[in-house]
């Protein structure tokens, strides 16, 4: 399957207000987007998908009481070997328990050889632990899964980036 | 039984010959899904009753975002519980509902009563 084709490939580089009704707002955009360059429905279904859960997570966990604003970022960047790379960096306070539970869970879903495995198995620990017990992280370990992607996170300067690299020619 | 209407979802029920269908359109995409639905299921619950049937119909449904999923997983669960049968039926033709479903099949048993299929 050849689905990034040109020579140019392609790059989406923003900054975004913290209002939840702008991830639904950037998660079509994206799709409607990559629909109209690329005949793969199914390839930006989950770029979208991806975009959405990262960005959910940025504003469900990023520090947006005293982190800078203008922080919170979405890059979308494509090249013509077919992989395409979501990031979203947003604030976050490095002494934050919620750094080192992202960097944690990552760092798990990485562990497992296929991420089919990492996602049955969040689902089984979700269903055998309490109601509201912690946040389910089920959005990190679906992207991996249902978006094929390498996860990969980085804390630095009160920012985080995560990046997820989805590879649409193993799809 | 009343329909559930919130942003962007919606969700509609009728009792089919005794089997309480609903059809999921639109998109789950609150902050907080199960603070909308699990209200609504349990009234669901309530009307269906002991050894009842419930199928969730998910084929027109456009996108539910991975709390939403986290929702199902405890229904699913609390079926079980209370002797409900519910099963769950998607299009299979779309990878993303086939990837998110067939992933649920780690919930099927032998007691029937959780079960997936395809529209």
């Amino acid at each position: 399957m050849s689905v990034i084709q040109d020579e140019i490939g392609f790059s989406i580089d923003m900054t975004v207000r913290n209002e939840w009704r702008n991830v639904d707002l950037l998660r079509t955009s994206v799709q409607n987007c990559f629909t109209a360059v690329f005949a793969d429905v199914d390839g930006c279904h989950a770029i979208a998908m991806v975009t959405g859960e990262l960005l959910e997570n940025a504003l469900k966990y990023g520090d947006w009481l005293g982190g800078d604003r203008a922080m919170f970022r979405l890059r979308v960047h494509g090249t013509k070997n077919n992989v395409v790379t979501v990031s979203v960096q947003n604030p976050l306070k490095e002494s934050d328990a919620n750094a080192q539970a992202l960097l944690t869970a990552i760092e798990w879903i990485n562990s497992f050889p296929k991420p089919e495995t990492a996602y049955r198995a969040r689902m089984m620990q979700i269903a055998q632990s309490e109601e509201d017990a912690a946040p389910s992280r089920l959005g990190l370990v679906r992207i991996a899964f249902e978006g094929n992607c390498r996860l990969a996170a980085r804390v630095d300067n009160s920012t985080v980036i995560v990046t997820a690299a989805l590879d649409l020619s193993a799809a | 039984m009343e329909n559930l209407q919130s942003g962007d979802l919606t969700i509609e029920v009728a009792d089919v010959d005794g089997v309480f269908k609903c059809w999921w359109k639109g998109k789950s995409n609150e902050r907080n899904p199960p603070e909308i639905l699990k209200p609504w299921f349990e009234k669901l619950l309530a009307a269906v009753g002991e050894k009842g049937t419930i199928e969730m119909h998910f084929e027109k449904i456009e996108h539910f975002n991975s709390s939403t999923i986290t929702a199902l997983i405890r229904l699913i669960q609390i079926c079980r519980k209370s002797n409900i049968k519910l099963a769950m039926v998607y299009d299979q033709t779309l990878k993303w509902q086939r990837l998110s479903f067939d992933a649920l099949r780690v919930f099927e048993k032998n007691d029937e009563l959780f079960s997936l299929r395809f529209a």
